[in-house]
């Protein structure tokens, strides 16, 4: 861990660690960012990388506590996407750095990498109360400048792998489960895409 | 005719009480609706139908030995014939959630469209067991990344076993969802009902203890959840086809 994103789009200085745990919901994060009017960033590591393929390390910065930009380091995705692609369940390895106000503003006026200001407590820490808290401390240009929480959302509808691990991962726990429950005659043999089957008899 | 839904989410706090009486009320207008409060661990349907007071529950149909009558646990309100779960959890310990197969079953025989209100994870054979006896299942969503993640999970479960999807309800939706609405319907497979905007007319109706549809019938949800009752299409299924396949479904025997 550098402490600072590798990727030439966004290049952001190291900063003070402030934290570095990990935690199974990232609200508190996101919580303890708004709380202190941080100035700085966080990196995400999401623990559950199964549905992600490898290594998946984000990162979220904050310009007064308020989420400004998401990136993930691994794909090089940027904004929603990358909030997609990071919003798994939890636990994440987080890090949380304070960097001076105004060294990040050149890195904070990518466009194409920002994130609606409620969207990572919705994405990622399923928090609307957090998002709606976040959004009242946003600057109001901010709310004004498009883009919002569908982004990621459509982001994350548009991933054939993401959805596809997700269904895989369901049926082979439903199936265990189903063994553990003493249901399995109520299963569906050959369980598929196609339509449902005949119900259980 | 019969049909049964689990309305199910995989998660908490998307609305699915609210959901399940106010498609109950909808469909009202043309079936015979009776409404399960499935959730037997964490049972809030009687508060949202007025009956914090029933005597009887469903705990009271799930312990042997209590010869309780499911008409006893049976109350009219609104239109519906409401079954609530209890709330002590002396109640849900001594509950057998295999005998919600049979309680299903009698209900089934008596109505044209059974509502089962269904927990929030899936994590206990009680929780998984409406989606299993149910013909179909209505997945109750907000349109975010871990709801819609639940959801798909849930969808899952419930082809495993054999439940089809009727639908997703996205439910809290604060902005046009409509781009994404259309995309979650080809990853379901299966319509969007209706797009429910988050509203204080449902808050209200949660604090006055009354189903939205009698607390606030001319508000913008309220017509929501009506539009997508008549695009579930309830199906006729023979009573007593359905009434068996909930007798003979396998049921464990533990909680």
């Amino acid at each position: 861990m550098t402490g600072t994103a590798e990727s030439p789009e966004l290049r952001i200085p190291r900063g003070d660690l402030l934290r570095s745990r990990v935690v199974s919901d990232v609200g508190t994060t996101l919580a303890r960012a708004l709380d202190r009017e941080l100035t700085g960033y966080a990196t995400l590591v999401p623990q559950e990388t199964l549905l992600l393929e490898g290594d998946a390390r984000g990162v979220v910065t904050f310009a007064d506590g308020v989420p400004v930009l998401a990136y993930n380091t691994v794909s090089d995705s940027g904004g929603p996407d990358a909030l997609a692609e990071l919003a798994v369940p939890g636990p994440y390895r987080v890090e949380l750095y304070a960097v001076d106000a105004g060294a990040l503003e050149p890195a904070h006026e990518e466009d194409a990498l920002r994130v609606d200001p409620g969207a990572a407590a919705t994405e990622l820490a399923d928090d609307q109360a957090l998002a709606d808290r976040t959004r009242d401390a946003a600057p109001e240009e901010r709310l004004d400048a498009g883009g919002d929480d569908d982004d990621a959302v459509a982001a994350f509808l548009e991933d054939d792998d993401r959805i596809e691990a997700i269904r895989e991962q369901a049926r082979s726990e439903a199936a265990e489960r189903a063994s553990e429950w003493g249901l399995d005659d109520a299963l569906v043999e050959g369980n598929g895409d196609g339509p449902s089957g005949d119900p259980p008899q | 005719m019969v049909e049964a839904f689990a309305v199910a989410s995989g998660k908490g706090g998307t609305g699915k009480t609210t959901s399940t009486l106010a498609l109950g009320m909808a469909l009202a207008e043309e079936h015979d609706v009776t409404v399960v409060d499935a959730d037997t661990g964490m049972a809030n349907l009687l508060f949202h139908a007025g009956l914090d007071d029933a005597a009887v529950t469903l705990h009271d149909l799930l312990v042997e030995g209590t010869a309780t009558a499911v008409s006893e646990a049976t109350y009219d309100r609104f239109g519906l014939s409401v079954v609530p779960c209890g709330t002590s959890l002396a109640g849900f310990e001594a509950a057998e959630p295999g005998r919600l197969r049979d309680v299903v079953a009698e209900l089934a025989s008596d109505t044209d469209v059974l509502l089962l209100d269904s927990p929030a994870a899936l994590g206990s054979k009680s929780a998984v067991l409406p989606v299993v006896l149910a013909d179909r299942v209505v997945i109750v969503v907000e349109p975010t990344i871990p709801a819609l993640s639940d959801g798909l999970k849930v969808q899952e479960y419930a082809r495993s076993y054999g439940t089809e999807t009727a639908g997703v309800l996205f439910n809290k939706v604060r902005d046009d969802a409509a781009d994404v609405a259309e995309q979650a319907e080809r990853r379901f497979g299966g319509p969007v009902l209706a797009n429910v905007p988050d509203s204080d007319a449902v808050r209200a109706a949660r604090r006055a203890g009354e189903p939205l549809l009698a607390h606030a019938p001319e508000s913008e949800p309220a017509a929501s959840y009506r539009r997508a009752a008549a695009r579930l299409d309830v199906r006729d299924g023979d009573e007593g086809t359905v009434a068996d396949r909930f007798r003979s479904a396998v049921v464990p025997d533990t909680p």
